[in-house]
Protein backbone atom coordinates (compact mmCIF):
# COMPACT_ATOMS: atom_id res chain seq x y z
CA UNK A 1 0.00 0.00 0.00
CA UNK A 2 2.67 2.39 0.80
CA UNK A 3 5.90 2.54 -0.10
CA UNK A 4 7.75 3.09 2.81
CA UNK A 5 5.66 -0.02 4.36
CA UNK A 6 6.86 -1.62 1.18
CA UNK A 7 10.52 -0.82 2.49
CA UNK A 8 9.82 -2.76 5.70
CA UNK A 9 12.55 -5.55 5.06
CA UNK A 10 13.67 -7.76 7.74
CA UNK A 11 16.60 -5.90 8.69
CA UNK A 12 15.33 -2.61 8.90
CA UNK A 13 12.70 -4.24 11.38
CA UNK A 14 15.25 -5.33 13.45
CA UNK A 15 17.28 -2.42 13.44
CA UNK A 16 13.65 -0.43 14.98
CA UNK A 17 13.06 -3.37 17.75
CA UNK A 18 16.90 -3.34 18.58
CA UNK A 19 17.15 0.64 18.83
CA UNK A 20 13.59 0.24 20.88
CA UNK A 21 14.12 -2.09 23.42
CA UNK A 22 18.04 -0.65 23.62
CA UNK A 23 16.67 2.63 24.56
CA UNK A 24 13.92 1.34 27.05
CA UNK A 25 16.03 -0.72 28.78
CA UNK A 26 19.07 1.88 29.21
CA UNK A 27 16.19 4.51 30.33
CA UNK A 28 14.57 1.86 32.98
CA UNK A 29 18.01 1.13 33.98
CA UNK A 30 18.62 4.91 34.64
CA UNK A 31 15.73 5.75 35.97
CA UNK A 32 16.23 2.69 38.52
CA UNK A 33 19.51 3.91 39.16
CA UNK A 34 18.63 7.50 39.81
CA UNK A 35 15.76 6.43 41.69
CA UNK A 36 18.10 4.32 43.87
CA UNK A 37 20.52 7.02 44.75
CA UNK A 38 18.69 10.43 44.12
CA UNK A 39 15.61 9.75 46.42
CA UNK A 40 16.61 9.16 50.03
CA UNK A 41 18.76 12.19 49.67
CA UNK A 42 15.96 14.00 48.11
CA UNK A 43 13.76 13.51 50.62
CA UNK A 44 16.88 14.39 53.43
CA UNK A 45 18.32 16.96 52.14
CA UNK A 46 16.70 20.28 52.36
CA UNK A 47 14.29 20.42 49.48
CA UNK A 48 11.80 22.50 51.15
CA UNK A 49 7.93 21.89 48.90
CA UNK A 50 5.44 24.26 48.25
CA UNK A 51 2.89 24.41 50.70
CA UNK A 52 0.55 21.64 50.36
CA UNK A 53 2.55 19.48 48.70
CA UNK A 54 1.67 15.51 49.37
CA UNK A 55 3.98 12.82 50.30
CA UNK A 56 7.26 12.90 48.36
CA UNK A 57 7.16 9.35 46.61
CA UNK A 58 3.54 10.61 45.33
CA UNK A 59 4.74 14.13 44.85
CA UNK A 60 7.44 12.82 42.70
CA UNK A 61 4.39 11.41 39.88
CA UNK A 62 1.87 13.64 40.94
CA UNK A 63 3.52 17.19 39.56
CA UNK A 64 3.44 16.99 35.76
CA UNK A 65 6.28 19.90 35.95
CA UNK A 66 4.04 22.55 34.17
CA UNK A 67 5.08 25.54 35.95
CA UNK A 68 1.99 26.96 36.89
CA UNK A 69 2.24 27.42 41.02
CA UNK A 70 5.59 28.78 39.64
CA UNK A 71 3.93 31.23 37.78
CA UNK A 72 1.05 32.32 39.89
CA UNK A 73 3.28 32.67 42.89
CA UNK A 74 3.11 36.80 43.51
CA UNK A 75 7.01 36.74 45.06
CA UNK A 76 8.19 34.30 42.93
CA UNK A 77 9.35 32.11 45.52
CA UNK A 78 9.05 28.90 44.01
CA UNK A 79 11.80 27.50 41.30
CA UNK A 80 12.32 24.57 39.01
CA UNK A 81 14.87 22.20 40.54
CA UNK A 82 17.69 21.15 37.95
CA UNK A 83 19.18 18.27 36.51
CA UNK A 84 21.06 17.89 38.87
CA UNK A 85 18.13 16.65 41.44
CA UNK A 86 18.32 13.70 39.21
CA UNK A 87 14.24 12.56 38.82
CA UNK A 88 13.21 15.44 40.52
CA UNK A 89 14.34 17.75 37.90
CA UNK A 90 11.33 19.97 36.86
CA UNK A 91 9.55 19.85 40.35
CA UNK A 92 9.11 22.52 42.59
CA UNK A 93 10.86 23.29 44.99
CA UNK A 94 11.21 26.88 47.51
CA UNK A 95 14.91 28.35 48.79
CA UNK A 96 13.80 30.20 51.73
CA UNK A 97 17.37 31.80 51.90
CA UNK A 98 16.98 33.34 48.86
CA UNK A 99 13.19 34.29 48.71
CA UNK A 100 11.31 33.02 50.92
CA UNK A 101 6.98 32.14 51.12
CA UNK A 102 5.66 35.09 52.67
CA UNK A 103 1.91 34.06 52.66
CA UNK A 104 1.52 37.86 51.49
CA UNK A 105 -1.01 36.14 48.45
CA UNK A 106 -3.53 35.43 50.86
CA UNK A 107 -5.23 32.95 48.70
CA UNK A 108 -2.44 30.22 48.57
CA UNK A 109 -2.96 30.20 44.60
CA UNK A 110 -0.21 28.15 44.18
CA UNK A 111 -1.89 24.82 45.72
CA UNK A 112 -5.18 26.00 43.91
CA UNK A 113 -3.93 26.45 40.74
CA UNK A 114 -2.19 22.23 40.76
CA UNK A 115 -4.45 20.71 38.69
CA UNK A 116 -2.81 17.34 39.41
CA UNK A 117 -3.38 17.45 43.13
CA UNK A 118 0.37 17.25 43.73
CA UNK A 119 -0.44 20.66 46.19
CA UNK A 120 -3.44 19.21 47.04
CA UNK A 121 -6.10 22.25 47.77
CA UNK A 122 -9.03 20.27 50.00
CA UNK A 123 -7.75 20.40 53.40
CA UNK A 124 -7.26 24.58 52.53
CA UNK A 125 -10.41 24.73 51.54
CA UNK A 126 -12.05 22.87 54.50
CA UNK A 127 -9.82 24.69 57.18
CA UNK A 128 -11.21 27.91 55.48
CA UNK A 129 -14.83 26.90 55.11
CA UNK A 130 -14.75 25.23 58.88
CA UNK A 131 -13.32 28.72 60.52
CA UNK A 132 -15.94 30.51 58.29
CA UNK A 133 -18.77 28.57 60.23
CA UNK A 134 -17.31 29.45 63.24
CA UNK A 135 -16.93 32.70 62.93
CA UNK A 136 -20.46 33.00 61.46
CA UNK A 137 -22.03 31.88 64.64
CA UNK A 138 -20.76 34.57 66.68
CA UNK A 139 -20.45 37.34 64.32
CA UNK A 140 -23.25 37.24 61.73
CA UNK A 141 -24.66 40.45 62.75
CA UNK A 142 -21.80 42.08 63.52
CA UNK A 143 -21.44 45.35 61.25
CA UNK A 144 -18.51 45.02 60.24
CA UNK A 145 -19.19 41.15 58.97
CA UNK A 146 -15.73 40.60 57.39
CA UNK A 147 -15.36 36.24 57.74
CA UNK A 148 -12.04 36.46 54.25
CA UNK A 149 -9.10 37.39 57.29
CA UNK A 150 -10.78 34.35 59.45
CA UNK A 151 -10.80 32.34 56.56
CA UNK A 152 -6.95 33.29 55.24
CA UNK A 153 -5.70 32.98 58.68
CA UNK A 154 -6.75 29.12 58.42
CA UNK A 155 -5.83 28.62 55.38
CA UNK A 156 -2.32 30.06 55.95
CA UNK A 157 -2.40 27.51 59.11
CA UNK A 158 -2.90 24.66 57.08
CA UNK A 159 0.45 25.37 55.13
CA UNK A 160 2.41 22.48 56.56
CA UNK A 161 5.98 22.43 54.58
CA UNK A 162 8.33 21.80 57.27
CA UNK A 163 9.16 23.33 61.29
CA UNK A 164 11.74 26.17 61.62
CA UNK A 165 14.76 25.49 64.12
CA UNK A 166 17.05 27.61 65.30
CA UNK A 167 21.29 27.06 65.46
CA UNK A 168 21.99 28.42 69.42
CA UNK A 169 25.56 28.55 68.29
CA UNK A 170 25.34 31.71 65.90
CA UNK A 171 21.72 33.10 66.88
CA UNK A 172 22.60 36.85 67.52
CA UNK A 173 19.57 36.75 69.63
CA UNK A 174 21.27 33.82 71.76
CA UNK A 175 24.84 35.19 71.94
CA UNK A 176 22.97 38.40 73.32
CA UNK A 177 23.59 40.61 70.39
CA UNK A 178 21.44 43.59 68.43
CA UNK A 179 21.35 44.00 64.87
CA UNK A 180 21.35 47.11 63.07
CA UNK A 181 21.00 47.67 59.84
CA UNK A 182 20.25 45.87 56.73
CA UNK A 183 19.87 42.01 57.35
CA UNK A 184 20.74 40.45 54.13
CA UNK A 185 22.86 43.63 52.52
CA UNK A 186 21.71 46.29 49.79
CA UNK A 187 21.93 43.68 46.67
CA UNK A 188 19.82 41.26 48.25
CA UNK A 189 16.69 40.52 46.02
CA UNK A 190 14.16 39.05 48.41
CA UNK A 191 10.76 40.61 48.96
CA UNK A 192 8.52 39.33 52.07
CA UNK A 193 4.97 41.39 53.66
CA UNK A 194 6.06 42.50 57.11
CA UNK A 195 3.01 41.47 59.38
CA UNK A 196 3.49 44.68 61.11
CA UNK A 197 3.53 47.18 58.01
CA UNK A 198 0.57 48.74 56.22
CA UNK A 199 2.14 47.82 52.70
CA UNK A 200 -0.51 45.63 51.20
CA UNK A 201 2.40 44.16 48.78
CA UNK A 202 5.66 42.59 49.47
CA UNK A 203 8.87 44.94 49.30
CA UNK A 204 11.89 44.24 49.15
CA UNK A 205 13.98 43.20 52.03
CA UNK A 206 16.70 45.95 51.25
CA UNK A 207 14.43 48.71 51.85
CA UNK A 208 14.13 47.92 55.84
CA UNK A 209 16.34 49.17 58.57
CA UNK A 210 16.89 47.71 61.71
CA UNK A 211 17.31 48.62 65.00
CA UNK A 212 17.34 46.41 67.35
CA UNK A 213 18.98 45.48 71.19
CA UNK A 214 18.44 42.03 70.80
CA UNK A 215 18.10 40.64 67.48
CA UNK A 216 14.59 39.64 67.10
CA UNK A 217 14.31 39.86 63.03
CA UNK A 218 12.59 36.10 62.55
CA UNK A 219 10.13 37.01 65.65
CA UNK A 220 9.55 40.17 64.13
CA UNK A 221 8.55 39.25 60.37
CA UNK A 222 6.87 35.80 61.28
CA UNK A 223 3.84 36.11 59.14
CA UNK A 224 2.34 33.45 61.50
CA UNK A 225 3.14 36.05 64.38
CA UNK A 226 2.92 34.57 67.71
CA UNK A 227 1.60 31.29 67.34
CA UNK A 228 4.79 30.73 65.45
CA UNK A 229 7.70 32.35 67.07
CA UNK A 230 8.15 34.04 70.00
CA UNK A 231 11.61 35.57 71.63
CA UNK A 232 12.02 33.48 74.86
CA UNK A 233 13.43 35.36 77.87
CA UNK A 234 15.16 33.58 80.99
CA UNK A 235 17.16 34.18 83.45
CA UNK A 236 20.68 31.92 83.05
CA UNK A 237 21.67 30.09 86.86
CA UNK A 238 24.42 33.10 86.62
CA UNK A 239 21.59 35.67 87.07
CA UNK A 240 22.00 36.81 83.50
CA UNK A 241 19.06 37.48 81.07
CA UNK A 242 19.39 35.03 78.17
CA UNK A 243 17.24 35.00 75.19
CA UNK A 244 15.99 32.25 72.26
CA UNK A 245 13.71 32.18 69.64
CA UNK A 246 11.59 29.71 70.10
CA UNK A 247 9.58 27.95 67.35
CA UNK A 248 5.83 27.11 68.68
CA UNK A 249 4.06 24.52 66.96
CA UNK A 250 2.17 26.96 64.61
CA UNK A 251 5.28 27.40 62.74
CA UNK A 252 4.09 26.71 59.45
CA UNK A 253 7.63 26.04 57.79
CA UNK A 254 7.07 29.43 55.07
CA UNK A 255 10.91 30.03 55.53
CA UNK A 256 10.86 33.70 56.01
CA UNK A 257 12.63 33.88 58.93
CA UNK A 258 15.36 31.83 57.17
CA UNK A 259 15.25 34.76 54.99
CA UNK A 260 15.41 37.35 57.11
CA UNK A 261 18.58 36.14 59.01
CA UNK A 262 21.23 38.66 59.20
CA UNK A 263 24.22 36.11 59.79
CA UNK A 264 26.08 35.23 57.61
CA UNK A 265 24.85 31.61 57.41
CA UNK A 266 21.33 31.45 58.95
CA UNK A 267 21.07 30.55 62.18
CA UNK A 268 17.82 29.53 61.92
CA UNK A 269 16.33 26.78 59.00
CA UNK A 270 13.54 25.37 58.35
CA UNK A 271 13.64 21.32 58.18
CA UNK A 272 10.90 20.14 55.07
CA UNK A 273 8.44 18.15 56.58
CA UNK A 274 9.57 15.47 54.09
CA UNK A 275 12.44 14.57 56.19
CA UNK A 276 10.73 13.15 59.17
CA UNK B 1 -7.32 4.56 6.83
CA UNK B 2 -11.06 4.31 7.97
CA UNK B 3 -13.83 3.88 5.13
CA UNK B 4 -11.36 2.65 2.45
CA UNK B 5 -13.57 0.85 -0.50
CA UNK B 6 -11.68 1.13 -3.40
CA UNK B 7 -8.10 -0.38 -2.91
CA UNK B 8 -7.09 -1.23 -6.56
CA UNK B 9 -5.23 1.82 -8.47
CA UNK B 10 -6.98 3.78 -10.99
CA UNK B 11 -5.21 3.43 -14.58
CA UNK B 12 -1.93 6.36 -14.36
CA UNK B 13 -2.67 9.71 -15.59
CA UNK B 14 -1.44 10.23 -19.42
CA UNK B 15 0.73 12.45 -20.47
CA UNK B 16 -2.15 14.64 -21.82
CA UNK B 17 -4.13 14.60 -18.40
CA UNK B 18 -0.88 16.22 -16.99
CA UNK B 19 -1.69 19.69 -15.30
CA UNK B 20 1.66 21.11 -17.44
CA UNK B 21 0.81 19.82 -20.60
CA UNK B 22 -2.80 21.10 -20.09
CA UNK B 23 -1.29 24.58 -18.82
CA UNK B 24 0.96 24.80 -22.64
CA UNK B 25 3.89 24.23 -20.43
CA UNK B 26 7.18 22.22 -20.03
CA UNK B 27 7.18 20.36 -16.53
CA UNK B 28 10.35 21.71 -16.06
CA UNK B 29 9.07 26.06 -15.81
CA UNK B 30 5.57 24.78 -14.86
CA UNK B 31 6.92 23.52 -11.67
CA UNK B 32 9.35 26.40 -11.04
CA UNK B 33 6.63 28.67 -12.15
CA UNK B 34 4.16 27.85 -9.72
CA UNK B 35 6.10 25.47 -6.87
CA UNK B 36 8.13 26.60 -3.69
CA UNK B 37 5.86 28.92 -1.90
CA UNK B 38 5.89 30.04 1.22
CA UNK B 39 2.73 30.91 2.75
CA UNK B 40 1.75 28.16 4.86
CA UNK B 41 5.12 28.17 6.56
CA UNK B 42 5.06 31.49 7.63
CA UNK B 43 1.71 31.81 9.02
CA UNK B 44 2.76 28.52 10.87
CA UNK B 45 6.10 29.83 12.23
CA UNK B 46 4.17 32.84 13.09
CA UNK B 47 1.39 30.83 15.12
CA UNK B 48 4.24 28.59 16.94
CA UNK B 49 6.44 31.55 17.78
CA UNK B 50 3.44 33.22 18.85
CA UNK B 51 2.23 31.13 21.26
CA UNK B 52 5.44 30.08 22.53
CA UNK B 53 6.31 33.52 22.76
CA UNK B 54 2.73 34.23 24.62
CA UNK B 55 4.02 31.89 27.46
CA UNK B 56 7.17 33.53 27.57
CA UNK B 57 5.58 37.11 28.16
CA UNK B 58 2.94 35.83 30.29
CA UNK B 59 5.24 35.20 32.74
CA UNK B 60 7.54 37.43 32.46
CA UNK B 61 5.00 40.83 32.39
CA UNK B 62 2.56 38.74 34.42
CA UNK B 63 -0.04 39.05 31.66
CA UNK B 64 -2.21 35.64 32.89
CA UNK B 65 -2.64 34.81 29.26
CA UNK B 66 -1.25 31.84 28.88
CA UNK B 67 0.44 30.53 31.79
CA UNK B 68 2.70 27.32 32.78
CA UNK B 69 4.30 25.52 30.02
CA UNK B 70 3.46 22.98 27.18
CA UNK B 71 3.10 20.34 29.56
CA UNK B 72 -0.09 21.78 31.36
CA UNK B 73 -1.00 25.79 30.84
CA UNK B 74 -3.41 27.82 31.87
CA UNK B 75 -5.33 29.60 28.73
CA UNK B 76 -6.91 33.24 30.46
CA UNK B 77 -8.11 30.44 33.50
CA UNK B 78 -9.02 27.44 31.45
CA UNK B 79 -7.02 24.22 32.19
CA UNK B 80 -4.56 22.94 29.22
CA UNK B 81 -3.14 19.59 29.74
CA UNK B 82 -0.59 17.39 28.02
CA UNK B 83 -2.44 14.15 27.02
CA UNK B 84 0.71 12.05 27.49
CA UNK B 85 1.81 13.33 30.38
CA UNK B 86 -1.62 12.99 31.74
CA UNK B 87 -1.85 9.62 30.50
CA UNK B 88 1.33 8.44 32.59
CA UNK B 89 -0.05 9.83 35.87
CA UNK B 90 -3.34 8.00 35.22
CA UNK B 91 -1.50 4.97 34.62
CA UNK B 92 0.28 5.40 38.02
CA UNK B 93 -2.48 7.01 39.82
CA UNK B 94 -5.12 4.64 39.01
CA UNK B 95 -2.64 1.80 40.37
CA UNK B 96 -1.90 4.07 43.65
CA UNK B 97 -5.26 5.80 44.42
CA UNK B 98 -4.08 9.06 43.40
CA UNK B 99 -6.24 9.48 41.02
CA UNK B 100 -9.14 10.25 43.34
CA UNK B 101 -7.79 14.10 44.33
CA UNK B 102 -7.22 14.91 40.80
CA UNK B 103 -8.94 17.61 40.20
CA UNK B 104 -11.92 18.89 37.59
CA UNK B 105 -9.04 21.39 36.45
CA UNK B 106 -7.44 18.41 35.29
CA UNK B 107 -10.55 16.98 33.60
CA UNK B 108 -11.41 20.56 31.75
CA UNK B 109 -7.82 20.65 30.54
CA UNK B 110 -7.71 16.95 29.10
CA UNK B 111 -10.93 17.41 27.58
CA UNK B 112 -10.55 20.40 26.01
CA UNK B 113 -7.27 19.50 24.49
CA UNK B 114 -8.86 15.85 23.61
CA UNK B 115 -11.78 17.66 21.46
CA UNK B 116 -9.43 20.45 19.91
CA UNK B 117 -7.21 18.14 18.80
CA UNK B 118 -10.41 15.84 17.48
CA UNK B 119 -11.43 18.47 15.51
CA UNK B 120 -8.06 20.19 14.60
CA UNK B 121 -6.23 16.79 13.80
CA UNK B 122 -3.97 15.64 16.30
CA UNK B 123 -0.54 16.15 15.31
CA UNK B 124 -1.21 20.01 14.15
CA UNK B 125 -0.33 20.51 17.66
CA UNK B 126 3.42 18.97 16.39
CA UNK B 127 4.00 21.49 13.50
CA UNK B 128 2.17 24.44 14.48
CA UNK B 129 2.71 24.21 18.65
CA UNK B 130 5.62 22.22 19.31
CA UNK B 131 8.98 23.81 19.94
CA UNK B 132 10.98 21.10 19.14
CA UNK B 133 9.55 20.34 15.84
CA UNK B 134 10.44 23.59 14.66
CA UNK B 135 14.19 23.60 15.66
CA UNK B 136 14.34 20.01 14.02
CA UNK B 137 13.15 21.38 11.27
CA UNK B 138 16.64 23.82 10.68
CA UNK B 139 18.16 20.37 11.77
CA UNK B 140 16.26 18.87 8.57
CA UNK B 141 17.63 21.28 6.55
CA UNK B 142 21.11 20.62 7.53
CA UNK B 143 21.04 17.36 7.50
CA UNK B 144 19.29 17.28 3.68
CA UNK B 145 22.19 19.39 3.28
CA UNK B 146 24.47 17.12 4.45
CA UNK B 147 22.76 14.02 2.39
CA UNK B 148 23.05 15.86 -0.66
CA UNK B 149 26.65 17.05 -0.03
CA UNK B 150 27.22 12.90 0.43
CA UNK B 151 29.10 13.93 3.49
CA UNK B 152 26.60 11.41 5.83
CA UNK B 153 24.24 8.42 4.86
CA UNK B 154 20.80 8.51 5.82
CA UNK B 155 18.99 5.72 8.16
CA UNK B 156 15.37 5.15 8.31
CA UNK B 157 13.32 2.70 10.60
CA UNK B 158 10.37 1.10 10.96
CA UNK B 159 7.62 4.41 11.89
CA UNK B 160 6.14 2.08 14.14
CA UNK B 161 8.56 2.53 16.44
CA UNK B 162 6.77 5.18 17.94
CA UNK B 163 4.43 2.57 19.31
CA UNK B 164 6.71 0.68 20.86
CA UNK B 165 7.92 3.82 22.65
CA UNK B 166 4.69 4.70 23.49
CA UNK B 167 4.12 1.06 25.25
CA UNK B 168 7.17 1.09 26.79
CA UNK B 169 7.22 4.65 28.29
CA UNK B 170 4.12 4.07 30.06
CA UNK B 171 5.11 0.54 31.40
CA UNK B 172 8.07 2.07 32.39
CA UNK B 173 5.94 5.29 34.21
CA UNK B 174 3.93 2.18 36.27
CA UNK B 175 6.70 0.52 36.91
CA UNK B 176 9.82 2.94 38.37
CA UNK B 177 6.39 5.61 39.48
CA UNK B 178 7.67 8.18 38.01
CA UNK B 179 6.83 10.49 34.52
CA UNK B 180 9.83 8.30 33.10
CA UNK B 181 9.13 10.61 30.10
CA UNK B 182 8.86 13.92 31.13
CA UNK B 183 12.36 13.69 31.94
CA UNK B 184 13.61 13.38 28.56
CA UNK B 185 10.55 15.13 26.75
CA UNK B 186 11.66 17.82 24.28
CA UNK B 187 8.96 19.59 24.30
CA UNK B 188 8.47 19.92 27.90
CA UNK B 189 11.77 20.94 28.72
CA UNK B 190 12.12 23.65 25.72
CA UNK B 191 9.02 24.94 26.89
CA UNK B 192 10.58 25.35 30.43
CA UNK B 193 13.80 26.30 29.34
CA UNK B 194 12.08 29.42 27.79
CA UNK B 195 9.91 30.30 29.91
CA UNK B 196 11.71 30.05 33.49
CA UNK B 197 15.13 30.19 32.15
CA UNK B 198 17.54 26.99 31.04
CA UNK B 199 19.36 24.32 32.81
CA UNK B 200 22.01 21.75 31.77
CA UNK B 201 19.05 19.74 30.61
CA UNK B 202 19.29 20.83 27.31
CA UNK B 203 22.61 19.23 26.74
CA UNK B 204 19.94 16.14 26.42
CA UNK B 205 18.14 18.77 23.11
CA UNK B 206 21.81 19.12 21.72
CA UNK B 207 22.23 15.61 21.44
CA UNK B 208 19.00 15.24 20.14
CA UNK B 209 19.05 17.54 17.45
CA UNK B 210 22.87 16.31 16.58
CA UNK B 211 21.49 12.93 15.80
CA UNK B 212 19.00 13.99 13.84
CA UNK B 213 21.01 16.03 11.61
CA UNK B 214 24.20 13.68 11.60
CA UNK B 215 22.36 9.95 11.73
CA UNK B 216 18.56 9.99 10.92
CA UNK B 217 16.30 12.68 9.49
CA UNK B 218 13.65 13.84 12.12
CA UNK B 219 14.62 10.92 14.39
CA UNK B 220 12.29 11.92 17.18
CA UNK B 221 9.17 13.01 15.86
CA UNK B 222 9.04 10.00 13.81
CA UNK B 223 10.19 7.22 15.40
CA UNK B 224 9.81 7.94 19.41
CA UNK B 225 7.69 11.10 20.24
CA UNK B 226 5.21 9.21 22.56
CA UNK B 227 2.91 12.92 22.60
CA UNK B 228 2.92 13.02 18.52
CA UNK B 229 1.99 8.93 18.70
CA UNK B 230 -1.32 10.00 21.03
CA UNK B 231 -2.56 13.20 19.16
CA UNK B 232 -1.79 10.59 15.88
CA UNK B 233 -4.65 8.02 17.63
CA UNK B 234 -6.55 11.40 18.86
CA UNK B 235 -6.77 12.56 15.40
CA UNK B 236 -7.69 9.32 13.76
CA UNK B 237 -11.05 10.61 12.78
CA UNK B 238 -10.71 14.25 12.54
CA UNK B 239 -12.32 16.40 10.00
CA UNK B 240 -9.57 19.21 9.39
CA UNK B 241 -6.91 17.94 7.26
CA UNK B 242 -4.75 17.70 3.67
CA UNK B 243 -6.72 16.46 0.64
CA UNK B 244 -5.21 15.31 -2.67
CA UNK B 245 -6.77 15.66 -5.90
CA UNK B 246 -5.29 13.70 -8.59
CA UNK B 247 -6.85 15.55 -11.69
CA UNK B 248 -4.07 18.70 -10.36
CA UNK B 249 -1.08 16.21 -9.65
CA UNK B 250 2.44 15.91 -11.61
CA UNK B 251 3.85 13.45 -9.88
CA UNK B 252 6.81 15.32 -9.28
CA UNK B 253 7.21 13.86 -5.56
CA UNK B 254 8.61 17.51 -4.09
CA UNK B 255 5.24 16.85 -1.39
CA UNK B 256 6.73 13.13 0.03
CA UNK B 257 10.32 15.29 -0.32
CA UNK B 258 9.30 17.93 2.45
CA UNK B 259 7.05 15.69 4.04
CA UNK B 260 7.88 14.71 8.06
CA UNK B 261 5.84 11.88 7.46
CA UNK B 262 6.19 10.79 3.84
CA UNK B 263 4.18 7.43 4.19
CA UNK B 264 0.52 9.54 4.19
CA UNK B 265 1.24 10.81 0.90
CA UNK B 266 1.72 7.64 -0.66
CA UNK B 267 -1.19 8.11 -3.30
CA UNK B 268 1.10 10.97 -5.42
CA UNK B 269 2.88 8.64 -6.79
CA UNK B 270 2.13 7.51 -10.36
CA UNK B 271 -0.10 4.86 -10.67
CA UNK B 272 -0.51 4.53 -6.72
CA UNK B 273 -3.88 6.68 -5.99
CA UNK B 274 -7.33 4.38 -5.99
CA UNK B 275 -9.61 7.50 -6.39
CA UNK B 276 -9.27 10.85 -7.72
CA UNK B 277 -9.56 12.70 -4.31
CA UNK B 278 -7.72 11.49 -0.91
CA UNK B 279 -7.45 12.67 2.55
CA UNK B 280 -4.30 12.41 4.26
CA UNK B 281 -4.05 9.81 7.05
CA UNK B 282 -3.71 11.02 10.89
CA UNK B 283 -0.20 10.94 11.01
CA UNK B 284 0.12 13.91 9.02
CA UNK B 285 0.59 17.27 10.93
CA UNK B 286 -1.33 19.56 8.77
CA UNK B 287 2.25 21.38 8.12
CA UNK B 288 1.01 22.96 5.18
CA UNK B 289 4.64 22.13 3.97
CA UNK B 290 3.57 20.11 0.83
CA UNK B 291 0.29 22.28 -0.14
CA UNK B 292 3.17 25.02 -0.71
CA UNK B 293 5.52 23.23 -2.43
CA UNK B 294 3.06 21.75 -4.56
CA UNK B 295 3.03 23.24 -8.01
CA UNK B 296 -0.52 22.14 -9.47
CA UNK B 297 -2.36 22.93 -5.94
CA UNK B 298 -2.98 19.37 -5.84
CA UNK B 299 -2.74 19.59 -2.18
CA UNK B 300 -5.38 22.12 0.12
CA UNK B 301 -6.52 22.28 3.46
CA UNK B 302 -10.18 20.95 3.98
CA UNK B 303 -12.30 20.24 6.38
CA UNK B 304 -14.11 16.68 5.38
CA UNK B 305 -17.99 17.07 4.50
CA UNK B 306 -17.67 20.13 4.57
CA UNK B 307 -15.64 21.65 1.80
CA UNK B 308 -18.28 20.86 -0.52
CA UNK B 309 -21.06 23.15 1.39
CA UNK B 310 -18.76 25.99 1.33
Amino acid sequence: MKRQADGLNRRQFLKSSAIAVGALAAVGAGVGYLQKVTTEKRINQNFLRPPGAIEETTFIYACIKCGLCIQICPVKAIKFAGIKDGLAYGTPYIDAREQACDLSCDSIQCVETCPTAALYFVPFKNAGEKAIEAYDKTHKIDANYNPFPVQIKAMKRQVKMGVAKVNDKTCLAVLGKGFKGTPRGNDFKGINRSPYGNSPKATPLRDKHYDEKICDICVKECPMGEEAIVLDKHTRADGTVGYKPKVLDGCVGCGVCVMVCPTEEPSIIVEPLTAS
Amino acid sequence: MFGKKNTTPIPAKTKEEMPYVKAGMSFKAWREKYGGRHKWRTIRWAVLIGINGLFILSFMLDLSMLEGSLSGSRLIGFYLMDPFNTLQQLVISFYTGHWVHLTMNFVIGDGTIFIFYFLMGGRTFCSWICPYHFLAEWGERLHNYLVKKKKIKEHTYNRYLRYVFWVGFLLLAFFTQNLVFEDLNPVGIISRAMIYGPGLILLWILLLITFEIVHSKRFWCRYVCPIGATYSMVGQLSPFGVKFELDKCAHCLDCQNVCLVPHELWFVERGKATSKRHDVGADCTRCGLCIDVCPGHALSYTVKGWDKIL
